[in-house]
């Protein structure tokens, strides 16, 4: 089932002499479930097409369809509502709020819909990702890797449709990054999470079912794998 | 979340949150001053009206027997009816009358008439007490200008206070953007982030508005009892009571809600319309837009210089309002100080010092002839009488021959030249101002005597002597003869008369005026004739003044109190048979300089109050500069820069940020007061003497010491803070 699909996306920064194309053109489905890693040199436009789809940033041309919504005409309330449920945004660096709680932190999306979480569901994400000890510590008080875990906790509380992870292990040793893309692979298996990564990393690539290679903000390459 | 987000960040901000807390404090304080004080003011004016023309709404005159009066009382608006016995004649007479709804008062009047049968032109309205309760005729649409005015003046401060404390809440809310961008990124709305940050606003604020509102009421109570105090003695004011209205501290809170309100509301949007992507960029670092180099600053004390000169022009615009703020205050600050001087030297000029020996003690005898006054030496005789004389005062014109103007003034041009068109010419004659000042015959033979003229017979003295206002100007005249000195008879007449010209005897001419408290007009010839000489001309000419003067001097080094006495003593001689008014001269210099003295407390306090807004402000500003540049600092730091370099970054910026503000406001004071002393042709010298220096200083001391001391806390802060910590780099990267 498609759960993504993006048509002719083209993202243009500053105007006039001194503009550059970030993005040109880039078609690009996505079905559920699938594990798409996308790579290529620095500058190509990965983090720009990654915050298109998670509609931290509109495109300047294209449309851009989430589980058959189009996300490139909302609002920003809608978007933000948008954000808030179908995506998890993950980045290099942890970006926790520093003075809540790894609880709140990590359940800050359902509490802007003022919902409550579902124990069961929270409960075992925690535990898979081996923070369940540390709810109630500040984010400065944890290590860079239990940091980004607990941001994949955030990004996965709402059970969204795509989960979008901008370099998650750039920051982190080798140990920390393998156990970080074990984990998202587990929730990709286990809960049939569809996930976009972006990676610099050649072996994290390999461990996705989907490769696409981007260069000056074109795809040039899109391999499935087995 | 939101709560615990707010809490926790309140808690861990305990300066900033406090900045905001003082911001809405002093806003309410102000606010509720100025509302206070208007309504004190309106009340005072309403009461004044009141005792001077009476409460009465509305009047009825004519002829109005006592069913008239009951049927005016039955009236459905009316509260009451009464005959105003003082106005009323046999057959014309006035009903006064009271409403319940003033309001409709322009309605039911005419009602009222038409019933009695009366034309509509006999009911009058009270319309200046009216209009104080914002009541007009319809019929003429004249605005509330005073209601007006106080809104205006309301609405400006209260805009004056958004401009300057919205930056507290600029400070501390922009210490979080990426933290909003983070927000913003998992998914909270706009809406959401603008009111968490409004939420914040008002639980910050509740507190300091309510009692900045109520210490206002206090204070602006004080201030009644400071202009009672000091305006005790103003004629024809009444002590003005305290008062105040529910209605008004709903208003009060209402403003200053509002004031704080806008003032969080301004920053919070702009920052929830931040796109979560240049909101979580932001790492709170300073960015440069362009590459810019502060030459002067990196001339001056090398690489700490350009750092320091980079992170005040990033910071431009946060700045430019506590530069706008500090340079306000100052600029309010000296030039009313000046001004202040100004004036106080001004009065000083044209009054104190000028009547300083020419008069103790006035007394008007009103409508009533020197040739009535026999009092003159029973005055004389009073203990502690150097001398006093009686006189009156009269207009006449006299045409002077062109050929007999002097030859100093035709030096100056002509009289043409001097005098501009005070003076007209016709037929080969000046026609000019002839004022008579008539003394009592002892007075007059006494200033004879002083000047050095023999006075036999009758005949006048000629005070010739024209403001040479060629080379001077008005506060500091010269003079020079009017006349030849030859005619020794001059020819008076009244003004637009030409016929019945009476000539009168010169005994000889002066440029010396008799010591009285009197100021001639320019350009005029004065004579200054015995009363015995008055006698025989009065009935030909001369306008004779309504009222005689009678000036005392009192015997030199004479107190207050004794000069009260003595004032006492001479009213109670002449003013058994007349109706008098007196003055002193040192009791008018005393409340003089007490209601000088007021004006300048009330502007005063004014003034300290716009200066602590300013460094207030100044303070909150740069703690919340220094805050924000945690990063910067540590890189800094991590690259080597000692805690020496560190500091001395910190006094430049604190240098430039305190030292702008007054390198700005400095020559436009200068230039500010230079047109006052130009506009009152003071000697310039004279007001460098009196420069309030040490109040200007203070100030300007004040305003680097609160920014050094927001430069040592944050600095020291800065400098002991977990370097590890503030390089943690959280972006996106
Ligand atoms: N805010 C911006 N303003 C102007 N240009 C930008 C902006 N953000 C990105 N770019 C440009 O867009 C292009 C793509 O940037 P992007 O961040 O998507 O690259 P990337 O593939 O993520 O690189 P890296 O692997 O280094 O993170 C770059 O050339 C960059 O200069
Ligand atoms: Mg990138």
């Amino acid at each position: 089932m498609e759960i993504l699909k993006c048509e002719g996306i083209r993202k243009v920064y500053g105007s006039g002499e001194n503009c550059v194309t970030a993005l040109d053109r880039i078609d690009l489905s996505v079905d559920k479930g699938e594990f798409v890693a996308i790579v290529g040199a620095s500058g190509s436009g990965k983090s720009t097409l990654l915050h298109i789809l998670g509609s931290v940033d509109q495109p300047t041309e294209g449309k851009v369809v989430v589980e058959g919504t189009d996300i490139s005409t909302m609002n920003r309330t809608q978007s933000a509502i948008f954000r808030r449920r179908k995506v998890g945004l993950v980045y290099q660096f942890y970006n926790l709020i520093p003075t809540l709680t790894i609880r709140k932190n990590i359940l800050m999306p359902l509490s802007l819909d003022k919902r409550k979480p579902n124990q069961e569901y929270f409960e075992q994400v925690v535990n898979t990702l081996g923070i369940a000890d540390k709810l109630d510590f500040l984010p400065s008080q944890l290590s860079g890797g239990q940091q980004q875990r607990a941001a994949i906790a955030r990004s996965l509380i709402y059970r969204p449709a795509l989960l979008l992870a901008d370099e998650p292990t750039g920051n982190l040793d080798q140990k920390n990054s393998k156990e970080i893309i074990d984990m998202l692979k587990l929730s990709n298996r286990n809960l049939n999470q569809t996930i976009l990564l972006i990676t610099h990393d050649e072996k994290i690539a390999l461990e996705a079912d989907r490769i696409v290679t981007i260069e000056d903000g074109r795809i040039i390459s899109d391999r499935k794998r087995g | 979340m939101w709560k615990d987000y707010s809490v926790s960040f309140i808690k861990k901000n305990r300066a900033s949150s406090i900045s905001i807390m003082v911001a809405a404090f002093i806003s309410a304080l102000f606010l509720s001053l100025l509302c206070s004080l208007f309504f004190n003011f309106w009340n005072y004016d309403v009461e004044q009206i009141v005792l001077e023309e009476g409460g009465w709404q509305g009047r009825i005159t004519g002829e109005i027997d006592e069913d008239d009066l009951a049927m005016i009382q039955n009236f459905a608006n009316v509260e009451s009816a009464s005959v105003n016995e003082e106005l009323s004649e046999e057959s014309e007479i006035v009903v006064d009358v009271y409403f319940q709804d003033t309001r409709t008062i322009y309605r039911d009047m005419p009602l009222i008439t038409e019933k009695l049968g009366l034309d509509a032109d006999a009911a009058s309205y009270h319309e200046l007490l009216l209009s104080r309760y914002l009541i007009h005729d319809p019929q003429d649409a004249k605005p509330p200008l005073l209601m007006a005015f106080y809104l205006v003046i309301l609405i400006i401060m209260s805009l004056a206070l958004v401009l300057i404390i919205h930056n507290s809440f600029a400070v501390t809310m922009n210490a979080r953007i990426h933290q909003f961008g983070i927000f913003s990124s998992v998914g909270a709305t706009p809406g959401q982030i603008c009111t968490c940050l409004m939420q914040e606003a008002a639980v910050l604020c509740a507190a300091p508005i309510l009692v900045g509102s109520i210490i206002g009421i206090a204070l602006s109570f004080g201030v009644i009892q400071a202009i009672n105090l000091l305006a005790a003695d103003v004629a024809g004011r009444h002590e003005a009571v305290f008062q105040y209205h529910p209605l008004i501290f709903v208003v009060t809170i209402l403003v200053s809600v509002l004031t704080v309100f806008i003032s969080a509301w301004l920053p919070a949007r702009k920052l929830s319309r931040l796109t979560p992507l240049e909101a979580i960029r932001n790492t709170g670092e300073l960015q440069l837009k362009k590459k810019k180099h502060s030459r002067i600053l990196s001339l001056l004390f090398g690489i700490e210089g350009e750092l320091a000169g980079n992170a005040l022009k990033a910071q431009k615009k946060a700045l430019r309002t506590s530069t706008l703020s500090l340079t306000l205050s100052f600029l309010g600050f000296t030039v009313m100080l000046c001004f202040f001087t100004l004036s106080g030297i001004s009065t000083n000029h044209t009054y104190f010092e000028r009547y300083q020996d020419a008069w103790d003690v006035m007394v008007t005898v009103k409508n009533t002839g020197i040739e009535n006054i026999e009092q003159a030496e029973e005055i004389n005789q009073l203990h502690g009488v150097k001398s006093s004389v009686a006189y009156q005062k009269a207009e006449t014109v006299c045409a002077i021959p062109e050929t007999d103007i002097s030859d100093e003034v035709n030096a100056l041009g002509g009289l043409g030249t001097v005098a501009g068109s005070s003076v007209t010419l016709a037929e080969g004659s000046y026609l000019i101002k002839a004022p008579i000042v008539i003394m009592d015959d002892a007075g007059f033979k006494e200033y004879c005597e002083q000047i050095g003229i023999t006075s036999e017979g009758d005949g006048s003295i000629v005070l010739n002597r024209i403001w040479d206002s060629v080379n001077s100007n008005f506060r500091y005249k010269e003079y020079v003869p009017f006349i030849k000195e030859e005619p020794d008879a001059i020819l008076l007449q009244n003004a637009g008369q030409g016929e019945n010209p009476v000539e009168l005897p010169v005994f000889g001419f002066t440029q010396e005026a008799p010591v009285l408290r009197e100021e001639y007009a320019n350009y005029a010839l004065v004579q200054f004739i015995p009363l015995s000489m008055w006698e025989k001309i009065s009935g030909q000419i001369g306008n004779p003044e309504a009222d005689t003067y009678i000036r005392v001097l009192a015997e030199d080094g004479i107190t207050l109190t004794e000069l009260n006495a003595l004032e006492k003593d001479i009213v109670q001689v002449i003013g058994r048979e007349y109706t008098v008014e007196s003055e002193n001269r040192i009791q008018e210099k005393v409340s003089d300089e007490n209601m000088q003295k007021g004006a300048m407390w009330i502007l005063g306090a004014f003034c300290v109050l716009l200066a602590v807004i300013g460094i207030a402000n100044v303070f909150s500003n740069t703690l919340g500069f220094l805050r924000q540049r945690k990063r910067e600092f540590a890189q800094y730091m991590s690259v080597g820069m000692t805690p020496e370099g560190m500091r001395k970054m910190f006094c430049i910026e604190a240098l430039v940020i305190a030292g702008r503000p007054l390198l700005i406001t400095l020559p436009l004071t200068v230039l500010s007061v230079g047109f006052m002393i130009t506009a009152s042709y003071l000697n310039p010298m004279e007001f460098l003497t009196k420069l309030p220096i040490v109040p200007i200083v203070i100030f300007i001391l004040a305003i680097f010491g609160f920014v050094s001391l927001a430069y040592y806390i944050g600095g020291k802060r800065m400098l002991n803070c977990n370097m590890v910590d503030a390089l943690r780099n959280d972006s996106v990267g």
